[in-house]
């Protein structure tokens, strides 16, 4: 592990400042599951790291105004067993219980669970395995090699790595909004903005520029709330990430859709929203059938790789059955 | 030994494992300790043109950079299965040869973890590379027959009749081909070595299977009197195989302690325990099946490629077990390892017997199928009491016991045969299948030293190790019962070479290796106590000590399996395998189980689940009903992990492994896991031993994978013959 400085921040703008002041080597630490992992794995090599957990009222969950307010610090376990997270808005409380395991839940912010990076294993590996992400210009080993795993949407001969999160998906379905702090002042910008396609520099993750930190994530309280769902297929019953996900939300009329939302994790290099999907659910009795052609809509211009196509079929049938789950709750 | 089985006890050790107490190595945290780290190969083969360690020198806290360059002298400590003492016969850092990817090429020691894996990364080498293949189909190969090499004089070639003409002129054939991929045993601990020196004496701390074949191997390597080797392993996180031998870490940290003048400690990572330990290989298994119309198997063909590396040769043992599941009228056994550029694959839970058990039980299966015939019936049919192999009685055998008493728990009477044609109430497909799984009968020699004190206290010294499987609880409740003294006085001694020889401690041979030896102990103390006691006292060993005014009594006793030599003490003090069974002259010894498992396949995604599964085993006389039961629970999960989960994915371009940490090596999890209900025939097997005790750890996983498999075609109609089985298919 390359030395490193530690300090910890007393308040935002001190953190900030004291990111922008480190220079590009310097980042925010929050719960250090992301951040530490891939510190150890000798990937992220900061010669600077600036602890925010110290911050005050970042860690609240509000959800008394118009819309639900979490705290950047707000930890994963919190906000996934808060007991109105869980009654009306099931879809952002399954997308964080259904990530990780408990413990790292324990430690985990939203905040950093928002800048997870991906998992692929030639990014996570080092040396030496051809990165574009982790090297730039070095390539790419996913393209030709183990890409089970791998993006079927959003990706480009430069990088195929899958966004991995869960929360973000469900974010992205519910318009949900970031505040964050930079040092130009504070602005606001929709979850669905925050994360970026490879193109050709895949080590940009994201828009938020260097010593911007998020304070809050908002999202607009909604009638979509409680016919939700967040619907993760993996390899495992528990304690893996999604080979397919689908975060949707409806508005019933009867058996009629007046409103759906449509976004899929797992399969894309972003939280992926499935606009063409949600608008031909809209008016619709929802059947089986209905919910198969949405998911079908969901994976349009998928491009399969070496050994995922499977997970185009299984995108679509994730994102059927959530449906079909979501309107149970209506 | 006594035929009662022990009181329902908890472990020994429970309290201090929930507490964390530090017992493992790698909780050392003695003063003065150096960490250690390694740098390792980033590529598969060839070797180091050039080693620069100038920049990790510079780290601040680094005491010792060691390379090839500088080690000095160490001679070969051999391979286990080769008369020598480590899982492989290569050591990494004797020479520039790089002979697998994530090979060690450097080993730092610091004062610090971190500086030594800062260090480490910054060891910068240059390699000439050479062509490498790491995947049995893979071109580059090299095919040996495992029956032209030595290893046919301890590996008989399993060969009844003429089982190719027999399946040639046979009415019904089934002729497949079935793969199992790489598999990783990843115990919870680490492997981790602590040595510090002593003027000229070593000692050793590191949770392994095998602490004499460390101190014998740490010897050779190091031209050292084993006498002036300690190994202590009082408890190890977990073995399942891979700690059954000297590791390459050992040697290396020793070596360091003595360059250094300071204990040092080195912690494998997990991605080094994927790329630098043993493993369970990659194995393709052709099998074919002759049956007459009426379900009688005339012909067994078995023939298994097996994964070994290029520098040793793995034996392939399959058939040895494939070969005991039936009354086989003819059989043919062909054992193939193909040559790949990995580190030295090894002894994974159930190693042959798992792969062989799932290869032959899906034919079986497939069998069944053919002919139209239910599958517990097809077995009952062909079950025997004569070894096929061998033309032996077989010294007890329940296999038919154990499929009724399960086809009864499990319900298997309501099952309709054709696959597809049970459903659920969510739309799930229902599938039940069913396999037989079996495992050699075998037993080590054991030495056990007992004294007991006139405070009342006992200790048992005896060669056995501790992974979790409850042999230091085993061993406390027999003394106790033996000589009437109570559990707390009992203390246990196992996994140190300095009390006792510390033979090997797998293939389920512990317990019934130990218990014998232990009680044989108690019955030589009892001797001598009474003895002591001319004048007729009365009362605990400790009352019969203070009326004789003596302080302690010890005796030690030495106990070895059925028909082998008195030499084989010579061989157990060497700290070599000396293994017994399961041919024992006039007889042969298997433990079998059978297992029914339910599978429900989801209709949209296709996850499969293993909501409940019912396990009949035939291991003897149950010793330790506890952690017996406990143990077969483990082993299905074994099962459940190798039939739809576990696979170390290979990229051929790279070699070495890439999944290689647990959250991306998916092992079931607790939500993966259903009811699992477990019973024992329990009946003893006098011929085996006076305890009737047959091994239980690893038959508890073998056939486990074929019943789920065989599950799933009975669910959807489709035969996978690939492991694991996974969503994409079944979509
Ligand atoms: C074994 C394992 C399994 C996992 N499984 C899943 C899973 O199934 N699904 C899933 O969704 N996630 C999973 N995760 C990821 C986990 O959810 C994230 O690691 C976690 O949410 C990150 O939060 P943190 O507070 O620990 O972030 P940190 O590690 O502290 O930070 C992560 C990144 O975010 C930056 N950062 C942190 N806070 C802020 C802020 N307020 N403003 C700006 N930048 C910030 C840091 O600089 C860093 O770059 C898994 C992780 C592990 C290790
Ligand atoms: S997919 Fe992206 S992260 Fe993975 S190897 Fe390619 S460039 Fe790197």
């Amino acid at each position: 592990m390359q030395p490193f400085t530690y300090t910890r921040a007393e308040t935002t703008a001190d953190a900030v400042h004291a990111v922008v002041a480190g220079g590009p080597g310097t980042r925010f630490l929050a719960g250090g599951t992301t951040l530490y992992d891939l510190m150890k794995l000798n990937v992220e090599r900061p010669s600077k790291v600036v602890d925010v957990t110290a911050l005050d009222g970042l860690d609240e969950i509000d959800t008394g105004g118009a819309e639900l307010v979490f705290g950047a610090l707000a930890r994963m376990s919190d906000v996934a067993a808060h007991p109105l997270i869980v009654a009306e808005y099931p879809a952002l409380s399954e997308s964080l219980w259904r990530a990780a395991s408990q413990q790292l839940r324990n430690m985990a912010t939203l905040g950093g669970n928002l800048l997870q990076r991906t998992r692929c294993a030639y990014f996570r590996g080092g040396e030496p395995f051809a990165c574009n992400k982790r090297k730039p210009g070095s390539g790419c080993a996913a393209q030709e090699g183990i890409n089970r795993g791998h993006a079927l949407l959003g990706g480009s001969d430069a990088c195929i790595a899958v966004y991995p999160g869960d929360f973000a998906i469900a974010l992205v379905a519910l318009d949900a909004q970031i505040e964050v702090l930079g040092p130009n002042g504070e602005r606001t910008l929709r979850v669905e903005d925050l994360h970026r396609e490879p193109g050709q520099t895949p080590e940009i993750e994201t828009t938020l520029g260097h010593g911007e930190l998020i304070l809050r994530i908002r999202v607009p309280k909604s009638p979509l709330g409680r016919a939700s769902t967040y619907h993760k297929i993996r390899d495992r019953e528990s304690y893996a990430f999604a080979l397919a996900s689908a975060a949707v939300a409806l508005d019933m009329e009867g058996d009629t859709v007046r409103a759906a939302r449509v976004a899929i994790g797992g399969l894309a290099t972003r939280p992926w929203r499935a606009r063409m999907a949600e608008q031909s659910l809209i008016g619709k009795t929802l059947t089986p059938q209905i919910a198969r052609e949405a998911g079908d809509l969901a994976l349009q211009g998928a491009k399969p790789g070496r050994d995922n196509e499977f997970r185009i079929e299984l995108g679509a049938r994730t994102v059927a059955d959530a449906l079909m789950i979501a309107r149970q709750r209506a | 030994m006594s035929e009662m089985p022990f009181p329902d006890t908890p472990r020994v050790d429970a309290y201090d494992k929930v507490c964390g107490k530090p017992i493992f190595a790698a909780d050392d945290a003695r003063s003065g300790l150096l960490h250690a780290a390694f740098a390792v190969s980033t590529v598969a083969k060839g070797h180091i043109t050039s080693l620069d360690t100038t920049a990790a020198l510079t780290v601040r806290g680094v005491r010792l950079v060691l390379t090839h360059e500088n080690i000095g002298e160490v001679k070969p400590r051999g391979f286990i299965m080769g008369g020598g003492y480590g899982f492989q016969s290569f050591q990494p850092m004797l020479s520039p040869a790089i002979a697998y990817r994530g090979q060690p090429i450097a080993l730092v020691a610091a004062d610090t973890l971190e500086a030594a894996m800062e260090a480490a990364s910054r060891i910068e080498a240059t390699y000439e590379q050479q062509p490498f293949s790491v995947t049995l189909d893979a071109e580059g190969t090299e095919t040996i027959n495992q029956a032209d090499t030595p290893l046919k004089n301890f590996i008989p070639e399993i060969v009844v009749g003429d089982a190719e003409q027999a399946f040639a002129t046979a009415s019904v054939k089934i002729d497949e081909v079935y793969n199992c991929p790489v598999q990783h045993q990843n115990p919870i601990e680490l492997i981790a070595t602590v040595a510090a020196w002593d003027g000229d004496r070593l000692r050793i701390h590191e949770g392994t299977q095998n602490a004499e074949a460390i101190r014998h191997g740490v010897a050779t390597a190091l031209g050292l009197a084993p006498e002036k080797i300690e190994v202590i392993s009082s408890f190890a996180g977990g073995g399942f195989g891979q700690k059954n031998s000297l590791q390459t870490q050992t040697v290396l940290v020793a070596i360091a302690a003595r360059r250094t003048g300071q204990p040092v400690k080195l912690v494998v990572p997990r991605t080094g325990v994927f790329h630098d330990a043993s493993f369970r290989p990659a194995t393709r298994h052709r099998v074919r099946l002759g049956a007459d119309k009426a379900g009688k198997i005339v012909a067994g063909v078995h023939e298994i490629d097996a994964q070994t590396s290029r520098h040793d040769l793995f034996p392939g043992e399959y058939a040895a077990t494939s070969s005991r599941l039936y009354g086989f009228a003819s059989f043919r056994g062909v054992e193939r390892l193909v040559r790949t550029d990995v580190q030295t694959p090894g002894y994974m839970r159930a190693p042959f017997e798992h792969p062989a058990c799932y290869a032959m039980e899906s034919a079986i299966d497939e069998l069944a199928y053919a002919l139209g015939q239910d599958p517990v019936e097809l077995r009952l049919a062909n079950d025997t009491s004569v070894d096929s192999p061998t033309g032996l009685p077989l010294s007890s055998r329940h296999v038919a016991a154990c499929l009724r008493r399960g086809a009864e728990r499990f319900g298997w009477a309501q099952r309709s045969m054709a696959p597809q044609s049970m459903h659920g109430e969510d739309g799930s497909q229902i599938g039940w299948g069913v396999a037989l799984g079996a495992y050699p009968g075998i037993m080590v020699p054991a030495i056990a030293h007992l004294k007991v004190a006139d405070d009342g206290n006992v200790t048992i010294s005896v060669g056995g190790h501790e992974m979790g499987q409850g042999i230091r609880t085993a061993l406390a409740n027999a003394v106790s019962r033996k000589l009437d003294v109570p559990l707390e006085k009992v203390s246990v001694v196992i996994g140190d070479t300095r009390v006792a020889p510390q033979h090997l401690t797998a293939g389920s041979w512990g317990t019934a290796s130990a218990i014998p030896a232990a009680e044989d102990a108690c019955d030589a103390m009892l001797k001598a106590l009474a003895d002591l006691s001319r004048t007729g006292v009365r009362g605990s060993p400790a009352e019969i000590l203070k009326a004789a005014g003596r302080q302690s009594l010890e005796v030690e006793v030495q106990r070895k399996a059925p028909g082998q030599p008195d030499a084989i003490f010579e061989r157990l003090r060497a700290g070599l395998p000396s293994i017994g069974g399961p041919v024992y002259g006039s007889y042969v010894t298997f433990s079998y189980i059978a297992h029914f498992v339910e599978v429900r396949v989801e209709p949209g995604t296709r996850r499969i689940r293993v909501p409940r599964v019912v396990s009949v085993a035939d291991c003897g006389r149950v010793i330790s009903p506890r952690t017996a039961a406990s143990q077969v629970r483990g082993g299905v999960v074994w099962g459940i992990g190798a039939a739809l989960r576990e696979a170390s994915e290979v990229d051929a371009r790279y070699g070495g492994f890439l999944n290689a940490d647990l959250a991306e090596y998916v092992l079931p999890v607790n939500a993966d896991i259903g009811s699992i209900d477990v019973e024992f025939i329990d009946e003893p097997d006098k011929t085996f031993n006076s305890a009737g005790a047959k091994g239980l750890g690893e038959v508890a996983m073998t056939g486990a994978a074929a019943a789920i498999a065989n599950a799933v075609f009975h669910a959807t109609g489709r035969r996978v013959r690939n492991l694991p089985i996974r969503i994409e298919h079944l979509l």
